[in-house]
């Protein structure tokens, strides 16, 4: 019964927030003008920022949500870290290298191939799983989470020294590596979504087994599964999922973090229960960043990625201020 | 009650100093006191090993004659402006605007070093001990601006009246584009913006700018919709949204691209962008961002009045 509140309350949540960023922008467009958009009628121009301006966003925001938050939920149950979150381990930077990489290399943050992404955060995945290995750092949460930073700061200064090789790069570099959403166009978006549902088939395998796992490993060989191979399964849908999603919207810290942190808040650790309902947390945190985020510095937009790195880091505060974190 | 001896003494040394003032006085016939930022400063002669740490500095210097030992890269480039290099061949790179590598300054052991206004004093102090360093102290961004440093470094290169002619010719030719923008355009045509796109929108730049002064000069009507903070080159990303604040007839589109038109298609991927007016009409002008953004200068600026010549004379061609 509760379970099912849960449920009704994210979802509706969910649902107000997507209509809160269909009808508020950067813009000077009434929102009566917006709603009247909604119900069918409305201006050509008011049409046209809700139809075309907006509404990509939204998509882009809800595929980017959704990706980060599953990918947070998978990369923490797998480590048992309540602090693994691809955006401060440096997966998200090694994808936003690889992006950089590619920029440098001719090509446009347009025409950005989501494969670089995925491959550079399949690398830092490939790192993060090697640093877990470290006699005592898989053990403790918090040095995890230094061991990540380390990454990140060294993938991070990698990338300011491909900005001093070119400085016409250097710009390109710059504008998305703060993270945003705006001015994305469905193109973008249909290039992920291959590789995007892949993930979700390979999420929707390994849930069950993954589950198993976080029992112990001799629970999960005890069921048949192999621990390996789902440690395996589980590393490349995260690496999929935030690769895509960086190279949709740029390297995003925390929204891996805060997303499964209000899910298990509400459902419990259960990863298949954490899942569920990470599916309308993680968008509707995205969507409403990037709703604020138009509407701080009319005319012009603040960066996504300054918003959810506000929203994020009190909540890192908040888990490691906690008298104990507990191991997953 | 004043020793006699003391006072002949004293008397035949002023006598002495008076006559040591007055030839050396002669021998440097040609010292000038510059007024910079950071006080006077006395130069003499006519400096033969001139860095410029600044591309304005760089223009004026080469438009009047000098042809400096070295100088820093333009912005979003690797060496100096493309539209200057032919004039600058062989020159010494000693760093970015505003990221001076002081030790390849020493290394070219310069007799006068021209920078911009924005130099530090700390970093004034530095440079100052290796030559006389000009800073200029003007208003940063008004239409003047350009032509009160040209004349400035030419002073200080004993080149005062090159300085002069080159800023006149600039004058002139303006004058000379502005009678052709106003036999071609009709006054309600000549609205325009100048403008760098990004992903997120267009970044819209200062009317002050010396390349939109020197539109401003040429007849058009610059209009940077008040969202440019006053001593900024440019404005934040503009929220695509908030287009319709740059759809004026003519817009001049700055990229740092090589390829111009790789530039123009990345922003006509933008829906918003297709809207636009200028889009629409064909009349979106793009210009290279060296030149338009971030250089300075009566050689720029003959270079920047060729484009606006151009881009007039293709649209009477075309209508």
């Amino acid at each position: 019964m509760k379970a099912k509140r849960h449920y009704i309350i994210t979802w509706s949540l969910l649902l107000l927030v997507c209509l809160t960023s269909l009808l508020f922008g950067a813009g000077t467009l009434e929102i009566k003008q917006a709603f009247a958009v909604l119900t069918g009628q409305g201006s050509a121009e008011a049409r046209f920022v809700v139809m075309e301006l907006r509404l990509p966003r939204l998509a882009i925001g809800t595929i980017t949500g959704l990706a980060l938050g599953v990918a947070g939920a998978l990369l923490q149950t797998l480590t048992r870290n309540p602090l693994a979150e691809p955006g401060l381990l440096g997966v998200s930077a090694g994808s936003a290298f690889a992006v950089s990489l590619a920029i440098l290399f001719g090509a446009s943050t347009a025409t950005l191939t989501t494969l670089v992404s995925q491959a550079g955060a399949l690398a830092g995945c490939a790192l993060v799983i090697a640093a877990t290995r470290i006699q005592g750092v898989g053990q403790d949460p918090v040095r995890l989470v230094l061991a990540g930073a380390t990454l990140t700061a060294l993938l991070l200064s990698l990338t300011s020294l491909l900005m001093l090789i070119d400085q016409r790069a250097a710009d390109e570099i710059r504008f998305w590596i703060t993270g945003s959403i705006a001015g994305k166009s469905w193109d973008q978006l249909t290039a992920t979504l291959p590789t995007m549902l892949l993930a979700g088939a390979i999420v929707i395998g390994a849930v069950k087994p993954l589950a198993s796992l976080a029992l112990g490993e001799r629970v999960a060989i005890g069921l048949g599964h192999r621990p390996g191979l789902i440690r395996l399964m589980v590393i490349i849908a995260v690496a999929l999922l935030v690769g895509g999603a960086t190279a949709l919207a740029g390297p995003l810290v925390f929204v891996g973090l805060v997303v499964p942190f209000v899910a298990r808040a509400l459902g419990g650790a259960d990863i298949r229960k954490t899942l569920w309902l990470c599916l309308p947390i993680g968008p509707a945190i995205i969507i409403a960043a990037d709703t604020l985020s138009r509407l701080l510095v009319v005319p012009s937009e603040m960066p996504l990625g300054v918003i959810t790195a506000l929203i994020g880091a009190p909540v890192l505060m908040l888990i490691i201020r906690a008298r104990r974190i507990p191991t997953l | 009650m004043p020793n006699p001896l003391t006072t002949f003494l004293l008397k035949q040394t002023l006598g002495s100093l008076v006559l040591m003032a007055a030839i050396t006085g002669v021998a440097h016939a040609d010292t000038r006191e510059v007024e910079t930022a950071y006080g006077s400063v006395s130069i003499d002669g006519t400096p033969e090993r001139v860095v410029t740490l600044y591309e304005g500095a760089l223009d004026a210097a080469i438009a009047t004659g000098i042809d400096p030992v070295g100088a820093v890269i333009t912005r979003g480039g690797n060496d100096v402006a493309e539209y200057i290099q032919p004039k600058a061949k062989g020159i010494g790179i000693v760093g970015a605007p505003g990221e001076t590598n002081i030790e390849s300054v020493i290394a070219l052991n310069p007799d006068l070093i021209l920078a911009s206004a924005q130099l530090s004093k700390e970093q004034y102090n530095l440079l100052s001990k290796i030559a006389p360093t000009i800073v200029p102290d003007f208003t940063a961004f008004t239409p003047r601006t350009w032509k009160q440093e040209t004349r400035l470094f030419a002073q200080a290169l004993g080149r005062a009246d090159a300085g002069e002619e080159a800023v006149t010719r600039v004058e002139d030719k303006a004058a000379e584009v502005a009678k052709l923008v106003e036999s071609t355009l009709d006054a309600d045509q000549r609205e325009t913006g100048l403008i760098r796109w990004m992903p997120q929108g267009p970044l819209v730049m200062s009317e002050g700018l010396f390349s939109a002064s020197l539109l401003q000069a040429a007849g058009f009507n610059v209009n940077s919709a008040n969202i440019v903070k006053d001593g900024r080159p440019h404005s934040h990303p503009l929220s695509q949204e908030n287009l319709g604040l740059i759809d004026h007839p003519w817009i001049f589109l700055a990229t740092l691209n090589e390829d111009g038109d790789e530039a123009l298609k990345a922003a006509r991927k933008s829906p918003a962008f297709q809207r636009l007016k200028a889009n629409k009409e064909g009349q979106i002008i793009i210009v290279n961002g060296q030149l338009w953004t971030s250089a300075s200068g009566p050689l720029a600026a003959l270079k920047i009045l060729d484009d606006i010549a151009n881009a007039v004379n293709n649209f009477a061609t075309t209508h």
